[in-house]
């Protein structure tokens, strides 16, 4: 059976990197004594997969992956099994018997939301913040991307589906941000955090969380 | 600690995971005991990168043993990187450990485990970014202790001046001696000139302050008196008699990050009785303690299940040596069949009869295959007392090409004592016949393509081998050798040669044999700014020459030097257990071109008089 995980990635483990978190989990699996299915091949793996990777840096409260199992558990049961050998800042949210399907998480990613707590390097109202948020939403948003090919002027405007401050009180300011996050890619919050305070003319440093991704139920079946 | 600005710091510097600790089975503690003893604090110190540092199974045990005690905490801190040494510079943090992040400076005991020579600089960039003083003697009652422990104490003259105290030996007992007396130390509230003075009656620990060098005329170590009349005349290495009932790792932490040696590694004994005349650990870790089959299955079945590892690894000296390896290969390999846990086995010697253990192992991953011949001859591997025969290679190869192996690693080293071109080009005709015993197998039989790497390593010379009298060739002379080698090995067909004479193989060989003068040089060259030498790209080389060159000393001095028989050795305070008239003897039979034997078919007399102390196994096999 395929069962799929959300999982949290908190302060303890912000830095650890995605390649670091998918052994992370293999070795929690095995000290769970899951039973997992594995690959066929001269080096046999465990058939876990991730949507999708998270800057390091960055916590969330809603990352997905997927295991397969050789044997039938409930999603209850699963985090029973689990939970106890999950290092601290890495929690089970939620399990999902995804049944026979065998459709990739990361086909059915569609969007991601992002809260971010920032510092600004002078005091910000909220006003101006909610200012320059409509004049840059009214525009392209064009960056310069780093790609195979060398540096492309890309326009990141149609991957914002929302931006806006919740609250500025002095150097401090709390957004929300949803924005495309798909299998060919996504908005990165931290890109689009630096046009808005580069184009204000203020120097941020920002504490990023993803707080939710939201996948396509229908696309897994 | 600024966790805020901690945390900026970590978004921008590579391998954040390094720094950040909170891994699986970190040891927490609360600092004060419910009966209201403040726990004694212990910055264990491993002076490389975290990924180096946590490989290290002898610090892994120590972290143990300490954490095991009730009225002590370790922790755990490894050397910066550059850009986090700089980072951490530029914002005026403070090294700090893993577990609390607690800046080292305010630990009771900074330690380091000495490992390798050339992470010398890095005991000082760790020092220096505690805030803590760099030479003993100026540091006051209110500094951290500073001591070390591992393999380099067998010669710790070069850190002399840095360390307070030093640790000879096995630590898993004497550490325990140790901080029972600075626990008492502490409760009395004694000065630090007293808890040293106690330390140094503790057998293994040596207080380099209470001792003083002199040199000769000539510029070269004379002799070592004590300042203090109380002090020990010889520092006696401390041996665990019973490995099988010592403290081992206990539960492994296990790293986010990969690291160097990224799997279970459970010691099955210690020491080695094969005797190689080059191999400082095969004297500085006799004699031979095995641990029983059973305990090894036990903590193999509690080290997997803890830890979730995939792979674990059957570490000594001389895996294949093992009194029962042919039965607790497959025992292990069946026991975790269904759980996909492979075996490796690090340092298997060519003459180990091991080819249904290969194909078994491969049954479950494919690893790598590295045999060490050391030497192209047959004449100078008896000399080195090596004891493989060019059968023993091939057997083993070809065992290796029939189970499916095509890659294999062959390790060489160039510079031995009595060394020819002959014996150089003797190497390049041994990777020849490994080539041709791979192409001469019917291809249904074997691999696609061979790769056969040949690597060679410069030969240093250490103390405590019998080899320790011996001059290191000049650098040219190297250069020399391995463009022969490089030569004579082209056109050999699915073979690599890979060689490197780094200026850190001749500053390892100054700091091997070195003297008490080395820690102002030590020291000279980190201002200078060398870091982090065993990374060669890292290596600041006019750091070090101008070290040198400042302190009136050369490396040459030290590193090419033949000592006289009998002439003074700058660590000739330091006891070994391993008699030098033992090395002498051995000395002379490696001139002679004579083996002499495993160990395990018979006492060769190396610990002289004490035999039955420590070994007591001569008599009876006699």
């Amino acid at each position: 059976m395929r069962m799929a995980v959300v999982f949290t990635k908190e302060a303890p483990v912000r830095f650890v990197s995605h390649l670091d978190v998918q052994r992370l989990f293999q070795r929690a699996f095995r000290r769970a004594k899951l039973p997992m299915a594995y690959s066929q091949g001269f080096n046999p793996h465990p058939l876990v997969s991730f949507a999708t990777a998270l800057s390091v840096g960055m916590t969330s409260r809603g990352e997905y992956l997927d295991v397969i199992l050789t044997e039938d558990m409930t999603p209850e049961d699963f985090i029973a099994l689990v939970s106890p050998h999950l290092p601290e800042g890495v929690r089970i949210a939620e399990a999902l018997d995804l049944g026979v399907s065998n459709k990739s998480l990361t086909s059915a990613m569609r969007a991601a939301s992002y809260e971010a707590r920032v510092k600004l390097s002078r005091p910000v109202s909220k006003d101006e913040i909610d200012n320059a948020i409509k004049e840059l939403l009214s525009n392209e948003i064009v960056i310069q991307k780093k790609t195979k090919g060398g540096i492309k002027p890309t326009d990141i405007r149609p991957m914002v589906f929302e931006l806006k401050c919740i609250c500025a009180e002095g150097n401090e300011a709390r957004l929300e941000i949803r924005g495309a996050l798909t299998a060919s890619g996504g908005l990165n919050p931290e890109v689009l955090l630096g046009v808005l305070f580069g184009r204000m003319g203020v120097d941020h440093t920002a504490e990023t969380e993803r707080t939710e991704i939201e996948l396509e139920r229908a696309a897994l079946n | 600690m600024d966790t805020a600005l901690l945390n900026s710091i970590l978004k921008k510097v590579e391998k954040p995971s390094r720094y950040t600790g909170g891994e699986l089975n970190m040891r927490e503690k609360p600092l004060v005991r419910e009966d209201g003893f403040r726990l004694n604090r212990f910055a264990l110190c491993f002076p490389d990168v975290y990924e180096i540092g946590m490989s290290h199974l002898g610090s892994r045990i120590i972290y143990n043993v300490l954490n095991e005690r009730r009225d002590t905490y370790c922790e755990r801190s490894y050397a910066p990187w550059f850009d986090m040494e700089k980072a951490l510079r530029e914002n005026s943090l403070p090294i700090y450990s893993l577990e609390t992040k607690t800046p080292l400076g305010s630990f009771d005991i900074i330690g380091f485990s000495l490992l390798y020579e050339m992470c010398y600089t890095n005991i000082l960039t760790m020092l220096e970014l505690a805030g803590v003083p760099l030479r003993s003697r100026e540091r006051g009652e209110e500094c951290p202790l500073v001591i070390a422990g591992g393999p380099c104490v067998c010669n710790p003259e070069p850190v002399a001046d840095i360390m307070d105290a030093l640790v000879f030996g096995d630590g898993e007992e004497v550490m325990n001696e140790f901080m029972d007396v600075y626990t008492e130390c502490r409760v009395k509230k004694l000065p630090k000139k007293e808890l040293l003075r106690r330390l140094s009656h503790i057998k293994g620990v040596y207080v380099p302050a209470f001792y003083s060098a002199e040199y000769d005329e000539k510029g070269d170590f004379a002799k070592l008196s004590k300042t203090d009349p109380e002090a020990p005349d010889k520092i006696e290495r401390r041996i665990v008699r019973d490995l099988d009932k010592a403290v081992y790792t206990g539960d492994l932490v296990v790293p986010y990050m990969s690291i160097v040696h990224d799997r279970v590694a459970l010691e099955i004994f210690r020491g080695c009785t094969r005797g190689c005349r080059f191999c400082q650990a095969g004297f500085i870790y006799r004699p031979v303690r095995e641990r029983e089959m059973e305990t090894v299955i036990k903590q193999t079945d509690e080290s997997l299940s803890c830890t979730g590892y995939d792979e674990i690894s059957l570490f000594s000296l001389s895996s294949g040596d093992y009194s029962h390896i042919h039965e607790l290969v497959p025992v292990i390999l069946d026991r975790y069949e269904k759980d996909r846990v492979s075996v490796s086995l690090p340092s298997l010697r060519i003459d180990s009869f091991l080819k249904d253990d290969l194909e078994k192992i491969q049954k479950v991953r494919k690893t790598g295959l590295t045999f060490a011949p050391e030497a192209g001859t047959q004449r100078l591997r008896d000399v080195i007392n090596k004891g493989v025969t060019e059968e023993d290679l091939l057997r083993s190869v070809h065992d290796a090409f029939v189970s499916g192996w095509h890659g294999v690693k062959l390790y060489f080293m160039i510079g031995l004592p009595t060394e020819t071109d002959e014996d150089v080009l003797g190497i390049a005709e041994l990777a020849r016949k490994v080539s041709r015993e791979f192409y001469s197998m019917p291809k249904e039989l074997r691999g696609k393509g061979l790769r056969c790497t040949v690597s060679a390593s410069t030969f240093v010379p250490k103390p405590f081998t019998p080899f320790q009298w011996e001059p290191q060739i000049s650098t040219q002379e190297v250069l020399r050798r391995q463009a022969l080698l490089r030569n004579a090995l082209k056109g050999v067909r699915g073979v690599e040669f890979s060689c490197h004479f780094s200026e850190t193989s001749r500053l390892e060989a100054a700091f091997a044999r070195g003297d008490r003068r080395l820690s102002e040089v030590l020291i000279s060259a980190y201002e200078n700014g060398a870091r982090l030498d065993s990374w060669d790209e890292h290596f600041n080389k006019p750091a070090w020459e101008a070290a040198f060159e400042a302190n009136g000393l050369t490396v040459e001095q030290f590193a090419n030097r033949r000592i006289g028989i009998g002439a003074p050795l700058a660590w000739e305070h330091m006891d070994a257990v391993v008699s030098q008239k033992y090395l002498q003897l051995e000395h002379e039979r490696a001139y002679e071109g004579t083996v002499t034997r495993d160990c395990r078919k018979g006492c060769n007399g190396c610990f002289g008089s004490r035999c039955s102390e420590f070994c007591g196994k001569g008599a009876g096999n006699e």
